[in-house]
């Protein structure tokens, strides 16, 4: 099993050499700049290549539902809302929505006229359906359903009206159903919301630009445009979203042009693309952070300065430099740049890299260097093991982790591990000391989830911090409405995460986005969200 | 008989030990479950039972032609294996093809030159050929057959607006080619040092002092007993072959058994394994069966009463 994480990262190397020979005879071209998308005029027509690594599941809720499924759902099943092109929640199947003045409800107003790809009209009851049978139902285990933990139930108020009622408020509501929240037909999926193989792995029904034509296995998923789609018609005939499950071999086919629009999550081969006449290359903003957690078990993780001295230890900006060819900057909260209305950059520069600053503060705490410059308290070394998977740029950003420590006297054993016994491991067991990995979550500054002391243990707070003053401000911000306050609220919360380092923050990484040159109308946002506007898409003639 | 006791014995072996494995199926060893979800999912996949009692309940099953239900994709593991099924032995089957049409040959004339510097230099080759790793070779493959010459395609199994015969063969030739390399040294060898062997037998040597013709001496009585061990050792070399369907079929993206079984591995989905290597299982012994009734047919020493 490892053998498959280990044959890809050898590829990976070598297929980088590979590529650079190749590009003796290859024509290499200008490098092209991704304001050149802009200028040219939509015409209809044509068909777009997208990759994916697997067979996808088309069905939003779905257990099995992985990252592949993603792109796919995104395009067939629209939500309630979207991501907007500036990341807040933009109308979909809801045109407005309101909530009431205590914040324990919010009401969507739905759309008029708009019909499943199978003619049967859409109404508040698919959207009842979806929640109150789907979600909500806890021995369907669905998808994210830890996303609406506050949702109690959702009242068809009328068949264009849908209130949600909640438990406690939730200002995130609108942005939170804008991520991986597409609506179910009930008319279709009544007996078996998640597990009908014939729409999952077949032609779902579905109220997207585009509808799947076929589905093969194994091979690739066609979509076609959706006449009874709402919206305008989309400009290209079809979409295909081909299996390919070698990131290298995506990389061949992008270069021979067979490809349209891919993620690449190689950064290494980035310069080799960018020299590719046929294709333009374009960072994108993400919604995520990369960090390390510091099990707070551990009661040298405890003190404040230790988690200081530690941030100021490590290297960022050469972390970034080396494992993502730049495209990245520092991080010192939760709340990411491409947030736009609530990032707050006067923290970018809260720890430069300053191995003195951390010894000093390693002093402060105790951690006096001994002979062999490893810093000893009560007669003990600081020393510890970082649990490590294998997966995207984990392995080398460890190896310069354990370095900078290394420096300031803390010695880190790096245990690496296959991403899925890692993920049993660390995530599942909470067995672990030290861990680098990275956090993915819907375009809104709400990180409830992943900070507050009841998501400790078992949730997604990996360390297991646990802070009244950051549950307050946590809390406060869910009971906040109205968007100047929201920022005020979420600025605070960002200084407070900055100066308590609940996790440490590394890095916010962007995307790396591969386009034809010939493809236009994409909007400069993470791929995921890009697929909202596939309906703008469009090939321009040669 | 003997055959479905390795299968037995093999479907067992597998299910414990991937269920052993740290980690779990992808909808659990995942880290946006929450540890609510991941409890209702390890009940409705059955796995707080005690992996004995579920062998026993996946054999229940498989003898009677249910080989259980995929974690990780809802579908019934008999139909994800038949889909698959046909399109690996398609892509073995040609790399066997070409192994024997160019290795066979191969063999023969370093056989026949042997100690040659052109012998030197195949051997060379040859040696070269088993250390090149496949999925390299086929991404430099795809580089200059796809990339640069524009040739032929670069992954999958056909073209989505095409699919004819035509079609289907240019996508078979570079996954084909990249795999044939996994077996093709070994075939020469079995075949130069096979025929080496039957060139210094007496009844060879009685053969062309009765004034033969290389050729009729070749053909008559030098081929057939030389090619007797060839045959099983092409045979014992189908279970690599499917091995190396695993790197080719994940680099070409083909949609075969291989890559199925990379997924279902580094997903953890149990019966998907076992499934998958049970009938890799029994191919492996119905190549053994055939080698053996090639052998009563290429040696007529054995006759079957």
């Amino acid at each position: 099993m490892s053998f498959g994480r280990a044959f890809s990262r050898l590829t990976a190397a070598l297929a980088l050499t590979v590529v650079v020979l190749a590009s003796a005879c290859t024509s290499s071209g200008t490098p092209s700049a991704s304001s050149s998308q802009a200028a040219a005029v939509p015409v209809s027509g044509g068909t777009v290549t997208i990759p994916i690594v697997a067979d996808p599941t088309l069905n939003p809720w779905s257990p099995n539902a992985f990252v592949e499924s993603v792109f796919v759902n995104r395009v067939l099943f629209d939500g309630l809302t979207k991501p907007g092109k500036d990341l807040a929640p933009a109308a979909d199947l809801a045109t407005s929505w309101e909530t009431s003045a205590d914040g324990l409800s919010w009401t969507f107003h739905l759309r008029e006229g708009v019909k499943w790809s199978d003619g049967h009209a859409f109404s508040a009851d698919d959207v009842a359906f979806t929640f109150n049978d789907v979600v909500l139902k806890k021995e369907l285990a669905a998808n994210s359903a830890g996303n609406f933990s506050a949702v109690k139930t959702v009242v068809v108020v009328d068949p264009k009206t849908a209130r949600f009622d909640l438990s406690r408020p939730f200002a995130a509501l609108p942005s939170y159903l804008a991520y991986n929240a597409g609506l179910l037909p009930k008319h279709v999926l009544a007996a078996d919301p998640l597990k009908t193989t014939s729409f999952n792995k077949g032609i779902p029904v579905s109220t997207g630009p585009f509808k799947v034509e076929k589905y093969t296995a194994g091979q690739n998923v066609t979509l076609v445009r959706n006449d009874n789609y709402f919206g305008p018609k989309a400009y290209l005939d079809r979409v295909v979203f081909s299996v390919v499950p070698d990131p290298n071999t995506q990389i061949a086919q992008a270069l021979s042009g067979d490809i349209g629009i891919m993620l690449l999550d190689d950064k290494a081969a980035v310069d080799r693309v960018k020299s590719a006449s046929n294709l333009v290359v374009a960072a994108r903003p993400l919604v995520q952070y990369y960090w390390l957690a510091l099990n707070q078990v551990d009661a040298r993780f405890t003190d404040t300065k230790v988690r200081q001295a530690i941030e100021y230890a490590i290297d960022r900006k050469a972390i970034i430099n080396a494992v993502e060819r730049g495209y990245g900057s520092i991080a010192n909260s939760a709340i990411s740049p491409a947030l736009k209305a609530f990032y707050d950059p006067s923290l970018e520069s809260r720890y430069p890299y300053d191995a003195a600053k951390a010894k000093a503060l390693l002093a402060e705490a105790g951690w006096i260097a001994g002979p062999d410059g490893v810093v000893v308290k009560d007669g003990k070394p600081f020393r510890f093991t970082m649990d490590v998977g294998q997966k995207g740029p984990l392995e080398p950003v460890n190896a310069l982790i354990q370095q900078d420590l290394k420096k300031v006297g803390i010695v880190a054993d790096l245990n690496t591990m296959e991403w899925n016994s890692y993920i049993q491991k660390v995530v599942v067991r909470r067995d672990y000391t030290a861990t680098v990995n990275w956090w993915i979550y819907p375009s809104d500054p709400d990180v409830f989830p992943y900070y507050h002391s009841s998501t400790a243990g078992a949730g997604f707070n990996i360390p297991g911090f646990k802070d009244a003053k950051l549950d307050e401000i946590l809390v406060r911000g869910q009971s906040t409405s109205d968007l100047e306050k929201r920022k005020g609220v979420y600025k605070e919360l960002q200084t407070y995460m900055a100066d308590n380092l609940p996790y440490l923050f590394l890095w916010y990484p962007q995307e790396i986005d591969v386009l034809s040159s010939s493809l236009h109308g994409v909007p400069d946002l993470g791929l995921r969200d890009g697929m909202h506007y596939i309906g703008e898409w469009f090939l321009a003639k040669k | 008989m003997s055959g479905a006791l390795v299968i037995l014995f093999t479907s067992a072996l597998t299910f414990f030990f991937v269920n052993l494995a740290p980690g779990g199926p992808a909808s659990i060893s995942n880290m946006q479950a929450t540890p609510e979800q991941r409890a209702v999912l390890i009940k409705a996949m059955g796995l707080d039972r005690p992996v004995g009692e579920r062998y026993a309940t996946w054999l229940g099953g498989a003898v009677r032609g249910d080989l259980g239900t995929s974690l990780n994709t809802d579908q019934p593991v008999g139909v994800l294996v038949a889909e698959r099924l046909p399109n690996t032995l398609t892509l073995a089957g040609a790399a066997l093809l070409l192994a024997c049409l160019l290795g066979l040959p191969m063999g023969i004339f370093q056989a026949l030159r042997r100690d040659t510097w052109m012998d030197h230099v195949l051997s060379l080759a040859s040696a070269i050929g088993l250390a090149v790793p496949v999925f390299w070779l086929g991404i430099v493959l795809i580089l200059i057959f796809a990339v640069s010459l524009h040739v032929l395609p670069s992954a999958g199994i056909a073209s989505v607006a095409d699919g004819s015969f035509g079609d289907r063969l240019a996508h078979l030739v570079l996954p084909t080619v990249a795999l044939t390399t996994t077996i093709l040294p070994t075939v020469v060898r079995f075949m130069r040092s096979s025929l080496i062997d039957v060139l210094g037998t007496e009844y060879m040597r009685t053969a062309t002092a009765k004034g033969l013709s290389l050729r009729v001496v070749l053909g008559r009585h030098g081929l057939p007993n030389a090619l007797i061990p060839v045959v099983s050792a092409v045979g014992a070399l189908v279970p690599r072959l499917l091995g190396g369907t695993v790197v080719t079929e994940a680099v070409f993206g083909w949609p075969g058994m291989g890559r199925l079984a990379l997924d279902a591995a580094n997903g953890r989905d149990y019966p998907l394994v076992t499934g998958l290597v049970v009938v890799i299982a029994a191919i492996a012994v119905a190549t053994s069966m055939i080698v053996d009734l090639l052998y009563v047919r290429l040696d007529p020493r054995i006759r079957l009463a």
